[in-house]
């Protein structure tokens, strides 16, 4: 068991309503949301995806007082930050992560701008252990960038989050990199977040689209393992040496095989990428950091644990709950998979570092939490 | 192993010295001989390409120094830098150079030493 000081890297607060976020919006842009007569507003959010047989929430997520899950402040209170001693959790939202999936880039540009002040209004002036990504409409990279640039003076916005992609390059792509830019000018880790395919983007599967939510989900990874390999071979680290990347729901137990193949890889085909000055291992353990779920269940726990350990992920992972989503991990749970000489880091000091806080600073934030309280 | 001007510039040329095969490179007015086994898998390095070595400043662009000869071994690739015979991604990692010198204008190796 662990009773100490947790960070949570991967909450997902939500809206139930459009009417939720659309005073958030330009008046042009509330217009153009509303005024269609009996035809409803314009859909905020995404169309597209595969069902869940069991829907995307934990069913005891639910608000009681109605709403979506994680939609209500006391009762992720409740659920989450109360049920263990989290200090701070990242916000990472809803369905509304998705909004680099819109087809028009103007309104995923505005959709952005408007979720984020809705994330700092409706939510982080409720609990100060509540901290939020920062949303981009990465179609327009420039305008994405000024939207991080726009959070800089807010210590509580203290990542960029990439999950869809409008592109369908990896996100280590030049036409990605002014967000890189503002993200390391501002000092925040970019997040990229599993679970991008099969919205409006080319499918995150190599071979091709799959025809299921079982097949998509067994296979997220693979979204996130191109964007890392894309990240790393296009010099990103170089052109910007203070940046870091936190790989969000994506597993972590294929992180060995994937380095030892890039790592061979370059030794032979280094002619390509010059600007590299190291091996991939040595990009990825100076500048990424990796989220705990969902955590690979093997029949023997310790074969995880060791190909973990051969790429010293324990000082690399960082706790994450998914809530309110049907696959999160619980604490209690992952104690009992991970060894317990890990356990302080993987639940709390690897994420400090990952956002350049001190742990006595994150101590005091509890406090000020508790005494609002 | 003949004279300096039967060594064609920027070629390799496979001799036998002794028990082994050496790999005798000249570029420009120097002299670079090479152990013709690589050292991952035993492949005849020697087949692969010299060129200069490939470098870059930034992300995109490609320069190339020129003074400083680079052997790709022909069975997977990997790269060694000719002064000392050094892997381009593992200092300690490297070929085997056999010394090699200039007398008299022709080009002499000291086989059984070996060179860096």
């Amino acid at each position: 068991m662990y009773s100490g000081p947790v960070i949570d890297c991967d909450v997902h607060h939500a809206r139930s309503t459009d009417a939720e976020l659309i005073p958030y919006l330009s008046k042009g842009w509330r217009d153009y949301v509303t005024d269609r007569g009996p035809a409803g507003n314009v859909p905020l959010t995404v169309q597209d995806g595969f069902p869940n047989p069991h829907g995307f929430m934990r069913a005891d997520t639910y608000p009681k007082g109605g709403g979506e899950p994680g939609s209500d402040y006391p009762t992720m209170r409740d659920q989450l930050l109360a049920a263990s001693d989290v200090r701070r959790a990242i916000l990472t939202f809803g369905d509304d992560s998705h909004l680099a999936g819109h087809h028009n880039p103007y309104f995923a540009a505005e959709l952005a701008r408007a979720t984020n002040d809705w994330s700092v209004e409706r939510w982080l002036s409720q609990d100060s252990r509540l901290f939020s990504s920062i949303m981009v409409g990465s179609q327009l990279p420039e305008v994405a960038a000024d939207e991080v640039r726009r959070h800089a003076a807010n210590p509580r916005m203290v990542q960029v989050m990439l999950v869809d992609n409008p592109f369908n390059r990896g996100f280590g792509h030049p036409i990605f990199h002014p967000i890189y830019a503002a993200a390391q000018e501002t000092g925040r880790p970019v997040a990229i977040h599993g679970g991008a395919g099969g919205w409006a983007n080319p499918p995150s599967t190599g071979g091709g689209s799959v025809s299921t939510y079982f097949e998509t989900h067994v296979l997220w990874p693979q979204a996130i393992q191109t964007h890392l390999v894309s990240f790393i071979a296009h010099g990103v680290f170089e052109k910007y040496p203070r940046l870091r990347i936190v790989l969000i729901e994506g597993g972590s137990a294929w992180i060995p095989s994937l380095l030892w193949r890039f790592d061979t890889e370059y030794k032979g085909l280094r002619r390509e990428v010059p600007w590299l000055k190291r091996l991939p291992s040595e990009y990825f353990a100076r500048h990424v950091w990796v989220t705990t779920q969902p955590l690979e269940v093997a029949p023997k726990k310790e074969n995880v644990v060791d190909l973990l350990r051969s790429q010293n992920l324990e000082d690399r992972l960082v706790y994450s709950s998914d809530y309110p989503h049907w696959d999160a991990d619980e604490i209690d749970y992952l104690t009992t998979r991970l060894p317990a000489d890990w356990h302080h880091r993987v639940f709390f000091g690897n994420a400090c570092r990952l956002y350049g806080w001190k742990e006595e600073d994150v101590e005091e934030t509890r406090a000020v939490a508790e005494k609002a309280r | 192993m003949g004279a300096v001007s039967d060594f064609e510039d920027h070629r390799l040329r496979i001799v036998t010295a002794g028990k082994h095969e050496v790999g005798v490179l000249r570029w420009h007015d120097r002299f670079y001989a090479i152990h013709n086994r690589c050292p991952h898998q035993s492949g005849p390095v020697c087949l692969g390409i010299v060129s200069g070595r490939l470098s870059s400043q930034a992300p995109g662009s490609m320069e190339v120094d020129e003074e400083t000869p680079v052997l790709s071994c022909p069975w997977h690739g990997w790269e060694f830098e000719l002064e000392r015979g050094r892997a381009l991604w593992d200092p300690s990692y490297a070929v085997k150079m056999v010394p090699v010198r200039v007398e008299s204008d022709r080009v002499v190796l000291e086989v059984g030493r070996t060179a860096g």
